[in-house]
């Protein structure tokens, strides 16, 4: 199947449509910023932003999601027996992805779904969700998509990529998922050739503007535990206040807790999982009461060797990061993983 | 918080009467307030 | 207030080089527009990264917790109430700092400036030396804009812009603001129905992600284990749950009771703009009508909530 347009005019109304068949999640001006909300009665999206606050992680990997439910309740013969929870997940389809965000995906697999093992949750979720991102024609400053293996017209995390080509939006399919998407949404017209020329300008003209380059072309050769022990990390670390602006805000980071929770009477309960961080000293406390981690410059130390050198050395296939900016931009004490991975690739 | 579920009292060992009036008192109030209506968690609200 | 970075430059030098202190706190200029770095600096060689301008929002009495060497320290109004509170309540002793007041005229609200440049991108912010004006750059346009009217929200209430307590100024001392009507926002939460105050709360919290941005950027938030982090007895649930949110934000709130000096650090750093402050503030209000009490204006008197004090309110007492 070939691209299609879209006029702006039109495009509410496409989405309204296709929510017979997925639930949509489009992007929402809410107080100063967007984020990925449901399509339902009442909301507006909004496609005059930059990037969303919270990345769309969510989608795979909720900040809080019921894994089983069980009862102590002795009198239940299923007393103590975890149970997983049934959950209908139907078809997701995420509008106006940015390209580095859904590139994100692709990197967090690499944790949740790998040959030995599977997270059912995770997979669930990825599987059923069909990604429409949205060419960036005004990158922020802070984007150094270029540098980490992405870029702002990127297809790799995508199943259809649209381009603002200013009245209308040009969608290309990218795989049998996208196309699937484009059959059923209504309206729109078959893809001319000037629409066509202007995307391909525009692709040209973005690359351009991304103006933040990250080296990070030595990390892979350099000694693991000389990057460990090198002098900046105190310095880098300093003005850290440990909170987990920079992890959750972060498309790649994925790493979760497991907690049980005994609410419910009688005697019933939840094991939920959620976002965790790194950055709290209570991500690494051992049952022992001992902590490998319970100093501030370890933690932030962790944090950017995992992205910039660990990820690197383990699957050889670049950092673990996208270069959204999030954390540059929202960071409260301005740690700039720029920054740092100059640090790193120039020691 | 709701209304009328916060007491508070200076009882001394020696005040038995005033004891059993505030007691008293309390419980006809937080009787009268009903089962809570806030901060109640049931099944966490939780993907 | 950018004019002040040479002399807080030369005074760390001094102090640093005379070995009046071991270290010095202050700022460096960061990366992104209105958020500067915190920063330590040891060697009187490196003073130069130090810098100071309206967008100097993190209280850097958060790096004092526990250290045991003699600081230097860079403290606006708010932050040297901080610090006395921070003495007061033995984080650490008064002989091991050397307090550098800065009078301050306010801080940059960076929320405000995106909504007066609407969300177009923001490049650079450059301060103009002395005028309170700046000029906000971004990609085709350049606006420069009043500082008075894009402060802080603590910062246009503020009744304690200069030190109370220094070791030495790098300026002279500002006009305090006078008419203030500081808890206009408190009165009009205080006004509301109980149900109408309730869901008040509950939709101010609804964005929040338990990033504990709030808490770790308060200089009173201190603790080594914080009850939210507790797991034996586990006080509140970990997940998003708005009850255990709920829980964390009040809780939090009432631990600063008498001690909070609106320094507005909660407010700034939240990444999805809750107004942290409304949890606080009211109590800022309640220790100043019950108690007559403002935190940190003194390291001779005890906060209210350590004392007994005879002419305490009791009619809440029955």
């Amino acid at each position: 199947m070939s691209a299609k347009i879209f006029s702006k005019d039109e495009w509410v109304g496409v989405l309204e449509g296709l929510k017979d068949d997925y639930r949509v999640y489009v992007p929402v001006r809410e107080g100063d910023y967007h984020n990925f909300r449901v399509l339902e009665a009442g909301t507006r999206p909004s496609f005059d932003f930059q990037n969303t606050r919270m990345s769309a992680k969510f989608l795979a990997e909720p900040q809080s999601e019921r894994m089983f439910v069980y009862t102590l309740d002795e009198k239940d013969p299923d007393a103590h027996i975890l149970k997983e929870e049934e959950k209908a997940i139907p078809p997701l389809a995420v509008v106006g992805i940015r390209p580095c965000d859904a590139y994100a995906f692709k990197l967090v697999r690499r944790n949740f779904d790998t040959p030995d093992y599977k997270d059912p949750f995770w997979i669930k979720r990825y599987e059923a969700t069909t990604f429409v991102g949205l060419g960036c024609n005004d990158p922020c400053k802070t984007c150094f998509c270029a540098s980490a293996g992405s870029g702002p017209f990127d297809r790799k995390g995508l199943d259809v990529l649209l381009y603002d080509i200013g009245d209308a939006y040009l969608a290309q399919p990218l795989t049998d998922k996208g196309e699937a998407l484009l059959d059923k949404a209504a309206g729109g017209k078959e893809a001319d050739d000037a629409s066509w020329k202007t995307a391909q300008a525009l692709t040209r003209q973005v690359a351009g503007k991304i103006s933040s380059r990250v080296p990070t072309d030595k990390l892979k050769d350099k000694d693991v535990n000389e990057l460990y022990g090198a002098s900046f990390w105190e310095d880098v670390a300093f003005s850290c206040i440990n909170c987990g602006t920079c992890t959750y805000l972060c498309p790649t980071c994925w790493c979760f807790d497991v907690q049980d929770e005994v609410q419910r009477l009688p005697m019933a309960g939840d094991r939920i999982r959620n976002w965790d961080s790194c950055m709290f000293p209570l991500f690494t406390l051992h049952g022992s009461g001992h902590n490998p981690r319970s100093q501030k410059t370890e933690r932030v130390r962790q944090r950017f060797m995992h992205k910039l050198k660990y990820y690197v050395d383990k699957y050889d296939n670049g950092i673990q990061c996208v270069g959204c900016g999030r954390c540059v931009q929202f960071c409260p004490v301005n740690i700039d993983i720029r920054k740092v991975a100059e640090k790193m690739n120039s020691l | 918080m709701e209304p009328g579920r916060l007491h508070f009292s200076w009882i001394s060992s020696a005040e038995a009467t005033k004891f059993v009036r505030v007691a008293n008192e309390v419980v006809q109030a937080v009787k009268d307030a009903g089962p809570a209506k806030r901060l109640i968690k049931g099944i966490a609200e939780v993907a | 207030m950018i004019e002040y970075t040479q002399k807080i430059r030369e005074t760390a030098k001094r102090l640093l080089s005379d070995g009046v202190v071991d270290v010095f706190i202050g700022y460096r200029k960061g990366s992104v527009p209105m958020m500067n770095e915190p920063v330590l600096v040891r060697d009187p060689g490196d003073v130069e990264v130090l810098h100071w301008d309206s967008n100097c929002g993190l209280n850097l009495c958060n790096y004092l917790t526990g250290r045991t060497d003699k600081v230097g320290i860079l403290a606006t109004g708010c932050v040297s109430r901080n610090i006395v509170t921070h003495v007061i309540e033995n984080q650490i002793t008064r002989e091991q700092l050397h307090i550098v007041g800065v009078p301050c005229t306010g801080i940059i609200n960076h929320r405000a400036v995106k909504r007066a440049v609407k969300y177009r991108e923001i490049t650079e912010v450059v301060e103009e030396p002395g005028s309170g004006r700046f000029t906000v750059k971004g990609p085709g346009y350049e606006e420069t804009l009043e500082k008075t009217g894009l402060l802080q929200l603590n910062c246009a209430t503020c009744r304690h812009r200069n030190p109370v307590e220094y070791d030495e100024l790098v300026a002279d001392a500002v006009p305090e603001q006078e008419d203030i009507q500081e808890f206009k926002d408190v009165e009009k939460i205080e006004a509301m129905e109980p149900d109408k105050k309730w869901a008040f709360f509950e939709r101010a919290i609804s964005s929040c992600i338990r990033c504990y941005a709030c808490r770790n950027a308060c200089p009173l938030c201190y603790c080594p284990t914080c009850f939210v982090d507790e797991s034996n007895p586990q006080w509140v649930g970990k997940s998003i749950d708005p009850t255990d949110t709920m829980t964390f934000h009040f809780l939090r709130a009432f631990h600063c009771a008498g001690r909070c000096t609106d320094c507005g650090a909660c407010e700034r750093v939240c990444p999805v703009g809750i107004p942290v402050r409304q949890f606080t503030k009211k109590l800022n209000k309640d220790c100043i009508e019950l108690f007559d009490w403002e935190a940190g204006l003194s390291l001779e008197s005890r906060p209210p909530l350590d004392v007994y004090r005879k002419e305490d309110p009791n009619d809440f007492i029955r």
